[in-house]
């Protein structure tokens, strides 16, 4: 549930990205430049956060009335030593943000802070992690909660694509790539399990909003309509114009979904409409074939 | 004995209807309020609350009815009912301050064997501490049905009594005044009626909560909840007046006030209640159906559309707009045009800055895009698809409460949606 502090949309001071060189921050950062949102976007070459040093540094950087985004992580964490770092991450802009305070903080974390039964997920349900990587995020929300003095937003998306997506993981991502090349896309199962994919664009004007509000809250980043990897496959491949087999291979784990209701996301922001499935794969499409959107 | 006075202090929704109940029993009833003014309004016959024959009983059996707000004018009354309403907050939290001053007030204008009765919603424990002789203190169950409460309150399908000594026999003038309604009495300890009072409204929630699961799944599937109820309702199990309608989330307040209370006992005893937080998160998810209902069929396609809004009451032949589901969509509609129209409920409690009051329910419909009837208003029955055709710029219809017969609209070419059915497209809808 968000609450906005400023009903009418007001452009932040400064937005301070930290983690802009990633996926997820480059499209925030991109976005608040097409927003003309004053922006300084900070990557691990300008702010190293598993540095002894980063509190202290990124404090200098930091101005009283800035909005930071906290994008960075080391991520997916699957590891117990890839936990402990991020924490160590969140540490450190914690202490920096104690030395110097700043107007609004939003943290980009994940639906898989979310119980596996929860259905559909709503901003209520039950935080149960059952993944290294979302126990990072809610220990991570938690200890911004708990320590950071800021009016705090957390943005929890869903599944993400986009064009720039480093990680070529089983779904949108790998089935467009592969369509692409005209190689065969291989399912689980045959695919039947059923996602809520976000494009990336979406995210990023989400977090655009959420500063002009300077919400505070939580808010889940899903389109609310969810699709099988099945019809993402189909969908990708009719979109590449190729002949691509698809095909399905011998189901490891059982068949499960996961749906959202985005009625608070209606509620905060109701003249914002997510990107449908369609047309965000087609616009990933033409931005890797370099082709102007 | 002769036949007893009976008194009701507080003059809300359910003193004024238990009062004029008695009254129409051949009890003399003095009904006493605080307030003068509404004391005087109600003496003149300008009576504060809207129920289907409440007007006609209270002129009918008038010369049995005093009123008064001088709270020693019950020292005559041989029992006297506390029956103002208990008001809630947000969360569904009783305020028990007034009924407790309340009841101060009249425990020391009660004659020296005068009975007291509460028969407002107290929590379960609120009778016992009371500070009046056990024998002469009882707690009695209402069941008032906003809109039906007339009905109800002369005839009732049983008293549930709460007593210190549920053996002994109730004390006579109790017995002649409960006897009159000519229906089984239940006594038993204070507890156990204040929380039967809850255990019935948690029975309630419980059917409607799978009647809005069940409905929501219908929708998805192809099935209609409308062809099922029918079938459950001749099942013996289950009944013939068994709440089975879908509808949009629990309002009104008094059953979301039993599920905080049980939720607060719970968490207080240690006792497992997980199933009544699940009835108030099925609650909070189906008052938001028609907003997402928009935000998936109209809004993408129609850019700035004005929505007409029949009904702003919670529910049909009240005033009252507790928790009002069509009050709870206003509040999200804010970007764009409404036009509304309720029969009852003043177009002045919407708060929205481009709301337009329609002196009626086609006014309300004309040049809308969409048309949404949040409440089942029997007048609304009457609404001629034709007639909204033609007064309607747009061809979408919302009626979560199937107050239109589904064929009318779909075959003036509407889009037709509506709780527990699959969505019905026109060709061409805005």
């Amino acid at each position: 549930m968000l609450e906005h502090q400023t009903h009418s949309p007001q452009r932040p001071t400064r937005a301070v990205v930290v983690g802009a060189g990633g996926f997820v921050g480059g499209a925030i950062a991109q976005q608040l430049r097409n927003d003309n949102v004053p922006m300084l976007g900070l990557t691990r070459r300008d702010v190293d956060l598993l540095q002894d040093s980063a509190a202290k540094a990124l404090a200098g950087l930091l101005r009283a009335d800035d909005a930071v985004v906290l994008v960075s992580a080391i991520a997916p964490a699957r590891t117990a030593a890839a936990l402990m770092q991020n924490l160590v991450m969140a540490g450190q802009l914690i202490a920096a943000l104690a030395a110097r305070p700043v107007a609004h903080l939003v943290y980009i974390s994940s639906d898989a802070v979310y119980a596996d039964a929860a259905n559909p997920v709503t901003e209520r349900s039950c935080r149960q992690p059952s993944t290294m990587h979302g126990m990072m995020h809610a220990a991570r929300e938690l200890m911004l909660k708990t320590e950071a003095k800021a009016p705090l937003a957390i943005l929890r998306p869903s599944l993400l694509y986009g064009a720039r997506d480093p990680h070529n993981g089983y779904g949108p991502n790998r089935f467009r790539r592969l369509a692409a090349k005209g190689e065969a896309i291989s399912l689980f199962g045959d695919g039947e399990e059923q996602r809520d994919h976000v494009f990336i664009d979406d995210v990023a004007r989400l977090v655009s909003l959420v500063l002009a509000h300077r919400s505070r809250g939580e808010l889940n980043v899903a389109t609310g309509q969810s699709a099988s990897f099945h019809e993402v496959a189909d969908l990708a491949v009719k979109l590449s114009g190729k002949s691509v087999e698809i095909h399905g291979t011998p189901r490891q784990n059982p068949i499960t979904h996961r749906h959202f209701d985005i009625t608070e996301c209606l509620k905060a922001f109701p003249q914002f409409h997510y990107t449908p499935l369609r047309e965000g794969l087609e616009r990933a499409a033409r931005e890797s074939a370099g082709v102007p959107l | 004995m002769s036949v007893p006075i009976v008194g009701f202090a507080g003059l809300t929704h359910l003193g004024l209807v238990s009062a004029v109940a008695a009254a129409a029993k051949g009890f003399r009833v003095v009904g006493y309020d605080p307030d003068q003014s509404r004391v005087r309004d109600i003496a003149d016959g300008h009576l504060p609350v809207l129920e289907p024959g409440l007007d006609n009983l209270a002129r009918c059996f008038g010369a049995q009815l005093s009123y008064t707000h001088r709270v020693g004018d019950l020292n005559a009354c041989d029992l006297v009912y506390i029956a103002t309403d208990v008001s809630t907050d947000d969360c569904g939290r009783s305020d028990l301050s007034d009924i407790s001053s309340l009841i101060e007030a009249v425990i020391a204008a009660l004659g020296p064997s005068a009975l007291l009765c509460v028969l407002c919603q107290v929590p379960p424990g609120f009778t016992r501490k009371l500070p009046l002789d056990p024998a002469r203190l009882y707690y009695q169950v209402e069941t008032l049905v906003f809109g039906r409460a007339v009905e109800r309150a002369t005839k009732p399908e049983r008293f549930i009594i709460g007593c210190a000594e549920p053996a002994r026999p109730l004390p006579a003038a109790y017995a002649a005044v409960l006897g009159a309604f000519d229906c089984p009495i239940l006594p038993m300890r204070y507890e156990s009626a204040e929380l039967a009072k809850i255990a019935i409204n948690c029975c309630l929630v419980a059917s409607v909560s799978v009647a809005n699961t069940l409905a929501g799944l219908s929708e998805r599937i192809g099935a209609d909840w409308h062809e099922i109820a029918p079938a459950l309702r001749l099942d013996r199990r289950i009944g013939p007046h068994s709440y089975l309608n879908p509808g949009l989330g629990i309002a009104g307040g008094n059953l979301e006030r039993d599920l905080a209370t049980v939720l607060r006992l719970a968490e207080a005893t240690g006792s497992e209640a997980a199933v009544i937080a699940a009835f108030v998160e099925n609650s909070r998810i189906r008052r938001d159906w028609v907003l997402r209902l928009l935000h998936r069929e109209v809004l993408p396609h129609k850019a700035d559309p004005t929505f007409g809004i029949l009904g702003l009451a919670y529910k049909e032949n009240t005033h009252s707009t507790k928790n009002s589901p069509s009050l709870a969509l206003i509040a999200n509609l804010q970007n764009w045009p409404i036009r509304v129209y309720d029969p009852v409920v003043p177009a002045a409690v919407v708060q929205h800055p481009a709301v337009t009051a329609a002196p009626s329910a086609i006014e309300a419909a004309r040049g809308s895009d969409a048309l949404l009837i949040m409440t089942p208003w029997p007048e609304f029955r009457t609404l001629s698809s034709a007639d909204l055709a033609a007064a309607m710029c747009g061809r979408v219809i919302v009626d979560p409460f199937r107050v239109l017969e589904p064929a009318a609209p779909r075959a003036a070419g509407f889009s037709y949606f509506t709780l527990g059915a699959p969505l019905f497209h026109s060709a061409k809808d805005l």
